[in-house]
C-alpha cells in the first residue's frame, strides 16, 4: 500500500516514513501544498497524511481538491498541531476518514490505518486469528470456536490495539491514550490500565494458554504473534 | 435615576419655581394698585364730604349730634359721621383700615378711610367706605388661575421633557445597550455607527469603538500567539516522539535502553499533557469556543460516571449519583464535560480506599446549585486559597499531577459565568459548589 505524507516538518515525515516503512508501506513526501497538489494529480494514494499548515496554504484546500476528483479512494488523515476542536469538526465533515492531533503516538497512527482499510476494503472477512481466537472488528466481539467471550468495550479496545501492534511493546501511556482519548489530567502512571488488562487476560486464559500475551516490567504490554 | 428622568424632573422644578413667583409678583401688584386706587378716591370723597358739610341735610344731623349715614343703592360705597368725644385738637391725617362691614344686612368687605374732624365745637368721626369685595374676588380668581396654569404647565413640560430627553438620550442610550452591554466578545463587536448628531455621543461612540479596536487587536494578537506556540512546541514533541517510536523497533537495542526510551515518551507525554492544558486555558480565556450547545448537567455526570467507573473501582468508591433536577444550560459540551471530569476525577484523585463521591443538586429561586463532595485528604484555608492556581498541586499518591485540573475548571466556569465555591475539612473531605445562574 502507499502512502503520501503531506507535512512540511521534514524530521517528522522522515520518522512516520521510517515506521511505515518498516510495517511494508511505499511511502512518498510533499513539503508544500503545491507539490502535494501535483502527486495527489498523478498518483492514486491508499492513504494521504495531511498537515494543515503547510508553508504555501491550508491543507483543507487539498482536501477538496481530492473530494473533487473522480474514482478516487485515497483515505485521508488529517494530522495538525492546531489541536482545536473546530479543525477536527471541520476536517471529518469535509471528508477526513480520521484525524489525529499531534504529537501522536506511531502505533497510534498505524492502528487508525489498519481501522480504516477494513472499513474501506472490507477485508477478507473482517476477521483476524490469534491463535485460535477470533476477533471481529464489525461486532467487536472475541469469539473462541464460535463461543463469545464476553469482553468490556474497554477490554476488547484494548485486545485489539495490541493484536494491532502485534509482537511491540506498547506502554501504559500509549494504551491509556488509545483506549480512553486524550483526556486532560488522566494520568498514563497511574496503573489503572492494569486493571483492565489483568481482567482480559482472566478472561481470556479461560479459553486458551496465554504465554503469548507479555507484561512488560514497568513499561506495558506486548502480544507476540 | 436615569438621565432623561433627571432631566425632565430639572426641568419641571425649574418651570415651577418660575410660574410661583410670576404669580405672586402679579398678584401682590394687583392687590398695591387696586389699593391705591380705591384710596386716592376715599380721600376724594372725604374732601368732597367735608366741603358739604354744611349742606342742609348733614349740617340739621350734626347739629343734633346724631350720626349721619348714607349709602349708595348696591352698598357699594358708603358714608357715616358720628359724632365723638371732644377733643380740641384732632389728628389731621386720615387712616386707612380694611373690614367686613354689615350694612343694612348686606355684608361686604370695605376699605374705610378714618378721619376725626371738629366741627362747630365738636368731634366728629367721619368714615367713607368702598367695597373693595370685587377687587379680592378678582385676587381669589388670579389664584385660581394662576394654579390651574400651574398644574397646566407642570404636566405639559413634565410630558414635553419626557418625550424630547428621550428623543435626545436615544442615541447615548443605544451606544449603551449595544457598545457595551450586549458586547461579551471584542471579536464580534458591532463597528456600525450609532446615527445621532449630538457631538458628544459621537465622541463617546468613537471612543468606544477605538477602544475595542485595539482590544480586539490584542485577542487576535493573542490567538495567532497561542496557535503559533500549540505548533512551535508541539511539532517537535511529535518528531521526538516518533524518533524515539523508531528507535524502539529496532531489534538490537539493550533492555535498559528500551526502559529510558519508555521512560522518555512518558516525559514526552507529559509535556505534551501541560501545553494542552495551558492552551486550554488560554483558548478558553480568549473567548475561542462558542456557547452553542444545550448541556444536560445530569447527562453530562452519568457519561462521566461511566467513563471512570474503573477508576471507581480500582480504589472501591462507592458513586452516588442524587441528582433530582433536569437542569440543562447553554454553553460549550466539550468544556462542560472537561469541567466536570476535572472535578469527579479530583473527588477519586484524592479520596481514600473505599470512600465515597456523592453528587447532588439543588433548585432554587434564581440559582441552581451542583454539589460534588468526596471523602478524601480536603484542604485546610490556605490550600483552599490557592487551589485555583496554575501548577499548584497537592500529596497525592499518583505521581504525575501537574496541577492544572483547577486551574482549568477556573477559566471554564468564568467563560460559562458559573460560580465555583470549597467546603472542605481537613482529613475529612471537599465539597465542591458549582452554582449557576439561572436566566
Amino acid at each position: 500500500m502507499n502512502v503520501l505524507i503531506v507535512e512540511d516538518e521534514k524530521g517528522l515525515a522522515l520518522e512516520v516514513d521510517e515506521f511505515l516503512s518498516h510495517e511494508g508501506f511505499t511511502v512518498e513526501h510533499a513539503r508544500t501544498k503545491k507539490s502535494a497538489s501535483e502527486k495527489i494529480f498523478v498518483n492514486n494514494y491508499d492513504f494521504i497524511l495531511l498537515d494543515l499548515g503547510l508553508p504555501d496554504g491550508d491543507g483543507f484546500d487539498l482536501l477538496k481538491m481530492l473530494k473533487g476528483m473522480n474514482n478516487r479512494e485515497d483515505a485521508v488523515i488529517i494530522l495538525t498541531a492546531r489541536g482545536a476542536v473546530d479543525d477536527r469538526v471541520s476536517g471529518l465533515e469535509q471528508g477526513a476518514d480520521d484525524y489525529l492531533a499531534k504529537p501522536f503516538s506511531l502505533n497510534e497512527l498505524l492502528a487508525r490505518m489498519h481501522a480504516i482499510t477494513r472499513r474501506k476494503h472490507r477485508l477478507e472477512s473482517n476477521d483476524i486469528n490469534v491463535k485460535g481466537l477470533k476477533i471481529n472488528i464489525q461486532n467487536r466481539t472475541v469469539t473462541y470456536n464460535d463461543e463469545r467471550i464476553a469482553l468490556t468495550k474497554k477490554e476488547f479496545e484494548i485486545f485489539n490495539y495490541l493484536v494491532l501492534n502485534k509482537n511491540r511493546v506498547i506502554s501504559r501511556t500509549n494504551l491509556t491514550e488509545h483506549v480512553w482519548g486524550d483526556v486532560l489530567e488522566i494520568n498514563s502512571d497511574s496503573n489503572f490500565v492494569d486493571v483492565h488488562v489483568k481482567n482480559l487476560r482472566k478472561k481470556l486464559s479461560a479459553y486458551i494458554p496465554i504465554d503469548w500475551f507479555e507484561t512488560v516490567r514497568s513499561i506495558g504490554y506486548r502480544i507476540n504473534i | 435615576m436615569k438621565l432623561q428622568v433627571k432631566l425632565a424632573l430639572y426641568n419641571t422644578l425649574t418651570k415651577l419655581a418660575i410660574i410661583l413667583f410670576t404669580g405672586l409678583l402679579i398678584l401682590l401688584s394687583i392687590e398695591k394698585i387696586s389699593y391705591d386706587h380705591v384710596e386716592l378716591r376715599l380721600e376724594e370723597n372725604e374732601r368732597e364730604t367735608l366741603r358739604n358739610l354744611n349742606s342742609k341735610e348733614i349740617n340739621s344731623k350734626l347739629t343734633n349730634q346724631k350720626p349721619y349715614t348714607d349709602f349708595n343703592i348696591l352698598k357699594e360705597e358708603f358714608i357715616t359721621i358720628k359724632p365723638v368725644k371732644f377733643e380740641p385738637t384732632v389728628t389731621k391725617n386720615a387712616s386707612f383700615t380694611t373690614e367686613t362691614r354689615t350694612n343694612e344686612s348686606v355684608t361686604q368687605t370695605y376699605r374705610i378711610l378714618t378721619h376725626q374732624f371738629n366741627f362747630n365745637n365738636h368731634t366728629y368721626l367721619l368714615e367713607i367706605g368702598v367695597s373693595i369685595t370685587s377687587i379680592e374676588e378678582l385676587k381669589s380668581i388670579i389664584k385660581r388661575f394662576t394654579l390651574l396654569t400651574l398644574l397646566i404647565a407642570l404636566a405639559l413640560t413634565l410630558v414635553s421633557d419626557l418625550i424630547f430627553t428621550k428623543f435626545l438620550l436615544a442615541p447615548f442610550y443605544k451606544i449603551i445597550d449595544r457598545k457595551l452591554i450586549k458586547v461579551n466578545d471584542p471579536m464580534n463587536f458591532d463597528y456600525e455607527k450609532v446615527k445621532t448628531t449630538t457631538q458628544d455621543f459621537e465622541l463617546l461612540d468613537d471612543s468606544i469603538s477605538t477602544l475595542m479596536k485595539k482590544i480586539s487587536n490584542l485577542f487576535s494578537l493573542e490567538k495567532q500567539f497561542i496557535a503559533n506556540v500549540s505548533h512551535e512546541l508541539l511539532t517537535p514533541i511529535s518528531i521526538i516522539s516518533s524518533r524515539l517510536e523508531n528507535i524502539l523497533l529496532q531489534e538490537e537495542l539493550s533492555e535498559a535502553s528500551e526502559n529510558k526510551m519508555h521512560a522518555s515518551l512518558k516525559t514526552l507525554n507529559r509535556l505534551k499533557s501541560i501545553i494542552n492544558s495551558l492552551l486550554l486555558i488560554s483558548k478558553v480565556e480568549n473567548n475561542q469556543y462558542d456557547k452553542a450547545d444545550v448541556v444536560m448537567i445530569a447527562g453530562a455526570i452519568m457519561e462521566i460516571e461511566e467513563e471512570l467507573e474503573d477508576r471507581l473501582e480500582e480504589k472501591h468508591l462507592t458513586f452516588n449519583n442524587n441528582i433530582k433536577y433536569i437542569y440543562s444550560i447553554m454553553g460549550n459540551r466539550p468544556l462542560m464535560h472537561t469541567l466536570l471530569f476535572n472535578l469527579i476525577n479530583n473527588a477519586i484523585k484524592y479520596n481514600k480506599p473505599k470512600g465515597s463521591i456523592t453528587v447532588a443538586d439543588e433548585l432554587k429561586e434564581d440559582v441552581y446549585i451542583l454539589e460534588i463532595t468526596d471523602t478524601g485528604a480536603g484542604m485546610d484555608q490556605q490550600q483552599i486559597e490557592n487551589a485555583f492556581n496554575r501548577f499548584e498541586k497537592f500529596e497525592t499518591e499518583e505521581k504525575e499531577s501537574y496541577g492544572l485540573g483547577l486551574a482549568i475548571v477556573k477559566s471554564i466556569t468564568a467563560f460559562h459565568g458559573i460560580r465555583v465555591k470549597i467546603d472542605s475539612v481537613k482529613e475529612k473531605g471537599t465539597s465542591i459548589f458549582l452554582i449557576f445562574n439561572r436566566e
